[in-house]
């Protein structure tokens, strides 16, 4: 992925132009908000990472400025402000997730992957497919290997979002986001819980294993672990 | 008090501004006045006139010119103060008598006619006039021979009329002066009283924050304001108590686990050591950065939560699809434990609210239940409309909380002796109090033998029920 960095901090920076650049990603770097608006004008990035306090320039005023020229680009707003309203102002600006400062290094990145991935087209689909584990959005039912596998509700949504963003990290706070739309942070393990009992569905009597466990990020739906 | 001060003040402002609408009003009383009985004076003065003009033509016609001098020179003699001026012309304009020397040439006034004011030139007026010329009624009426008699009054300067205006212009003048009086005094007293408010938040400011305005036993307005001031103040001094338990709370509550952490790096640092040791000491930091982070946004969520004014994310909220989706969410949870996770819900109880705080706060409960009833409990969680609120209750089969210790666990970071050994941070609890107060809820504590049960009592929102189907516009 080609992605633009605008962020103050120098050695937050470093960091993640150094962790992005490990994972294959090729970064630019903007320390101020009016070289961040005029890169992320001039250049083709899949993905732009934008920090709201800037000098010069807020975060937020970068986003509604490429929104206003028609620029599409997917955008991260990160923030140090942690309250609820400050997520809305973000997202009503035109950011596409908002991420609020301390962040984990690995959240940042199966966000930013599932951003670049939204991007595409899907909402036709009737069907979704990971190896041999099918699901029918319209009927609301899923098989392994030909098997019906019965499913609560919510489990039908956990596994779709799972499908929908197969070979990708999904972090528990994506998980609680995105199928149960609460934005909080439970003390207790809650979404290992879920995730338990649904691998317990679908892979039980499987001999390869779907759902799998990344190490102190989250969980991934995938062929290969 | 300096003079410039007290010029400066609203109460003298005020008081200038309305001594002068009260000197116009005055004034405009007084012209009415005047100009009224300026006009029934004139108008008695000219029925004299024409009253004593047409006697002395009878007087005339009937017994003749000599007569008539003679009558004139009585009257003069008679009342020579009397400021009326007579005129007898012969038909050739020269002067018989009267006390007019001359025939006023500017005066066009016809005989016969009635009562005219005139200009009349000094020189023709006898004595020693006041001013230059002047303007009288006068009445002018020729008889048979061709002689013409004229009469005119003079108006009196000191009158009764004047001295009416004087003793208004007097009390006026009164008037004016004692309204200044009045505004300084008032001014001064007002000064005094804002003084000691002025001087108090003086000290407040320099740092004394248990300062508090003395309240007099006048029980009068200011009293009325200071005793509010002083109960802001009281409320001020609890949140910064508030604010520095906090600050202290979390420099105790920080500051372990930072030792910690601090001290594996440095320890891992001390010798050369195998990759797998370095990957184990890092794994070990970072879940030790995840509970502080943890730590830090439950505190956060509190903060948000007790500053109660971030309110674009609230709307209205279903408690019952909340409880359903919650329940949805920690019945897992439960279930692994054994435990039994009950709904009850009504269909339709709506709230105002934060729909991201409430369903942190019910989590938490969840949680806290989940985690104190023992292995193969049971949990219930329900909503129960009443008629004016509703209930979010949660019930288990724990051990519950001592009465002696329920208002004490609502505390930061308070955790029980039995739960030392819980994974926890003492926050779960200050969290759903402030929530429950920024819902204007009534978090409630109580038995339900064995175990705990705690509701939420929300004011419903029930009474708009129907404007949600009602047409608009």
């Amino acid at each position: 992925m080609h992605i633009l960095l605008i962020e103050d901090d120098v050695q937050a920076a470093e960091y993640l132009v150094k962790g992005l650049g490990e994972g294959g990603h090729v970064v630019d770097h903007a320390a101020t908000g009016d070289d961040g608006l005029h890169l992320a004008l001039t250049g083709n990035y899949d993905v732009i990472i934008a920090d709201r306090m800037l000098p010069g320039r807020e975060g937020l005023s970068i986003v509604r400025m490429l929104r206003a020229d028609k620029n599409q680009t997917p955008v991260l707003v990160l923030s140090a402000l942690g309250e609820v309203d400050d997520r809305i102002t973000g997202l009503q600006a035109g950011g596409d997730d908002y991420l609020v400062k301390p962040y984990a290094f690995s959240e940042l990145l199966a966000r930013l992957e599932a951003l670049t991935r939204r991007s595409q087209p899907m909402d036709l689909q009737q069907q979704l497919q990971v190896a041999d584990l099918v699901i029918d959005l319209r009927r609301q039912s899923a098989a392994r290997a030909g098997q019906q596998i019965r499913l609560q509700p919510r489990q039908f949504r956990l596994l779709e979002y799972l499908m929908r963003h197969a070979d990708q990290v999904v972090t528990r706070t994506m998980i609680l986001e995105n199928v149960w739309d609460f934005r909080f942070d439970p003390q207790t393990n809650v979404i290992d819980v879920q995730i338990s009992r649904l691998r317990n569905k679908i892979d039980k009597d499987a001999d390869r294993p779907l759902l799998h466990t990344v190490r102190g990020t989250g969980y991934k739906l995938s062929e290969t672990p | 008090m300096k003079l410039p001060r007290l010029f400066s003040t609203t109460a003298v402002r005020l008081a200038f501004r309305y001594t002068l609408v009260y000197l116009v009003v005055l004034g405009l009383v007084l012209g009415a006045f005047l100009w009224t009985t300026g006009k029934q004076i004139d108008a008695r003065l000219e029925t004299e006139l024409e009253r004593e003009l047409s006697a002395l033509s009878k007087t005339q016609a009937q017994y003749g010119n000599t007569h008539l001098i003679d009558i004139i020179n009585r009257k003069l003699t008679a009342k020579p103060e009397s400021g009326r001026y007579y005129l007898l012309v012969a038909e050739d304009g020269s002067r018989i008598a009267g006390n007019l020397l001359a025939w006023p040439d500017e005066a066009d006034i016809t005989p016969g006619g009635t009562v005219q004011t005139e200009w009349f030139d000094e020189e023709i007026i006898p004595g020693d006039r006041h001013g230059d010329d002047a303007l009288l009624p006068a009445i002018v009426s020729e008889f048979d021979d061709g002689s013409r008699l004229l009469l005119a009054q003079d108006v009196p300067q000191s009158g009764p009329l004047n001295e009416v205006t004087e003793i208004l212009i007097e009390i006026v003048g009164a008037a004016v002066v004692l309204g200044l009086v009045m505004s300084i005094i008032l001014s001064r007293t007002i000064l005094r009283r804002m003084d000691t408010i002025s001087n108090t938040a003086g000290d407040i400011m320099t740092g004394d924050l248990s300062q508090r305005i003395p309240i007099s036993d006048r029980d009068d307005e200011f009293d009325a304001l200071a005793g509010r001031l002083n109960l802001m103040l009281d409320q001020i001094q609890l949140l910064i108590k508030g604010i520095r338990e906090v600050t202290d709370n979390i420099a105790h509550d920080l500051r372990s686990p930072l030792t910690r952490l601090r001290n594996q790096l440095e320890v891992t640092l001390l010798e050369d050591r195998d990759p797998q040791e370095y990957r184990n000491a890092l794994t070990q930091g970072i879940a030790e950065t995840e509970s502080l982070i943890r730590t830090f946004n439950a505190l956060l969520s509190i903060a948000q939560a007790e500053s109660g004014n971030h309110r674009a994310e609230w709307g209205t909220v279903n408690l019952d699809e909340l409880a359903h989706d919650l329940a949805d969410l920690y019945r897992a949870s439960a279930e692994e434990k054994g435990q039994q996770l009950e709904l009850i819900t009504d269909n339709r109880s709506v709230i105002t609210g934060s729909r991201d705080l409430l369903a942190q706060a019910i989590g938490n409960l969840l949680e806290n239940a989940i985690k104190f009833t023992p292995d193969g409990g049971s949990i219930r969680l329900q909503v129960i409309p009443g008629r004016k609120t509703v209930d979010i209750t949660l019930s288990d089969t724990g051990d519950g909380i001592p009465e002696a210790e329920r208002a004490h666990v609502l505390e930061r970071f308070v955790r029980l002796e039995s739960a030392r050994n819980t994974p926890g941070n003492g926050l779960g609890l200050s969290l759903v109090q402030a929530v429950a107060t920024l819902h204007k809820a009534e978090l409630l504590l109580g038995d339900s033998g064995p175990g705990l049960v705690v509701t939420l009592r929300f004011p419903q929102l029930g009474k708009n029920r129907g404007q949600e189907t009602a047409p608009t516009g």
